[in-house]
């Protein structure tokens, strides 16, 4: 059974296919890599053909294109909306400082649509520090979704800081998807986007969804663990 | 020897010098990530789907006005993330993975040599110590497969042996040089 997914591995190898995936066991592991680097070593083998190499410098053409264009024409409209929520919450943070309240509690525990900087974070009453992904995988600029049964998200590392966003779209809960040329979260029901700060990027609602909420996030032991509730029981 | 010595990670080979743009930067390391996935996946048409998801995931985020060596050991980054994401995605576990030093200083060391062509590739080389340590015929059989290109009928008639005893030794030859190998150990 497991024999043949490795004899077919190594014909595909050998007459220049591309191997075809199949659930490979640990101790077929050794195997497979001893096939690849013996593979690799034929002469020429690690050179790109032209036609590869011309095409993908198309496509990233292509791809900056669009980002710049993206950067450059203002989106949608959430700017108007921005800018009253702002001017909102900077009253209330005033207030709040006045009587000697943190800044940072009434932003986060105020309920906001749209707003740029109320942005909240979710801290569970029973929540834990559960891994999501090793340091190793996540390096600067990398980013990952993750499930971990209770809640869904995506971290990234940006500036060398760690950053965790709920998964959940803020309209009407649809599960986002990770665009990761475009470094945004899509929603695949109604257009909107998300940066992977959780802020609003796009939408064609009539009311903008508010941004994602944030969660804790930690490095520890080599290890990415986001703050959350235990897994449900099965 | 010198480039033993590196122990930490050697992310300015080349200095502080800057891409101009981001062609640039594409120009000067499609070939080495290629290269890179190449060797790690073995065949082509994944060693150029996951070049372009390097290129494509990292050219957006970097930043051009990071030196030739940060630039590189990003590239090196995102490729090393790529492709554990091709391997468990595609067959559960990871069959291979860059070394922790990441091949960065190898290909920059090829290139400032300029008779290269000679030179055995890390690959190529790596495939030799594999074989080194091989009885004579399993060396043959694999060498003939893989490094050559022969097809088991002509493996066979080079070995005088019939196609399907080529088969069997291919396949046990592969399994040693499994046992063999550096990462291969249980």
């Amino acid at each position: 059974m497991s024999e043949r997914g490795v004899r077919r591995f190594v014909a595909d190898l050998l007459s220049g296919r591309r191997p075809r995936r199949f659930r490979v066991e640990e101790h077929e592991a050794a195997e497979l890599a001893a096939a690849i680097t013996l593979r690799a070593a034929r002469p020429g083998a690690g050179t790109p053909r032209e036609e590869f190499v011309t095409d993908l410098h198309h496509r990233l053409a292509a791809q900056l294109r669009a980002q710049t264009d993206q950067a450059a024409t203002p989106l949608v409209k959430p700017i108007d909306v921005s800018r009253r929520r702002l001017v909102a919450t900077a009253g209330i943070a005033a207030g709040a400082a006045a009587v000697g309240a943190g800044v940072d509690h009434v932003l986060t525990t105020e309920h906001v649509t749209g707003a740029v900087g109320g942005q909240p974070t979710l801290i569970p009453n029973a929540g834990q520090w559960r891994t999501v992904a090793a340091s190793a995988d996540l390096p600067e600029g990398g980013m990952t979704g993750f499930d971990l049964g209770t809640v869904i998200g995506f971290v990234t590392r940006s500036g060398g800081r760690l950053a965790a966003v709920s998964g959940l779209c803020t309209h009407l809960g649809c599960r986002l998807a990770l665009n990761a040329p475009a470094r945004r979260l899509d929603c695949p029901c109604h257009n909107t986007s998300f940066a992977l700060s959780g802020q609003l990027l796009r939408y064609q609602l009539a009311v903008p969804p508010a941004p994602l909420p944030r969660l804790e996030v930690r490095e520890s032991n080599g290890m990415v663990q986001i703050f959350a509730p235990p897994a449900p029981s099965a | 020897m010198s480039r033993r010595t590196a122990a930490q990670p050697d992310l300015r080979v080349v200095g502080d010098d800057v891409y101009p743009d981001w062609e640039a930067v594409y120009r000067d390391n499609v070939e080495r990530v290629y290269g890179l996935m190449f060797a790690k996946v073995g065949n082509r048409a994944d060693a150029e789907d996951l070049t372009a998801e390097v290129f494509l995931a990292a050219l957006g985020p970097m930043r051009i006005s990071a030196s030739v060596g940060e630039v590189r050991a990003y590239l090196s980054a995102t490729a090393r993330t790529v492709l554990a994401g091709h391997w468990r995605r595609n067959f559960g576990r990871e069959v291979t993975m860059f070394s922790d030093t990441l091949d960065v200083p190898q290909p920059t060391a090829a290139e400032a040599d300029p008779d290269n062509s000679a030179e055995p590739t890390a690959a190529a080389s790596l495939a030799q110590r594999m074989l080194a340590g091989l009885p004579e015929q399993y060396r043959q059989v694999l060498r003939l497969r893989f490094l050559q290109g022969y097809s088991v009928r002509e493996t066979a008639a080079a070995l005088g042996v019939s196609v399907s005893n080529a088969k069997v030794l291919q396949h046990r030859a592969l399994r040693r040089a499994a046992q063999l190998s550096p990462g291969g150990e249980p």
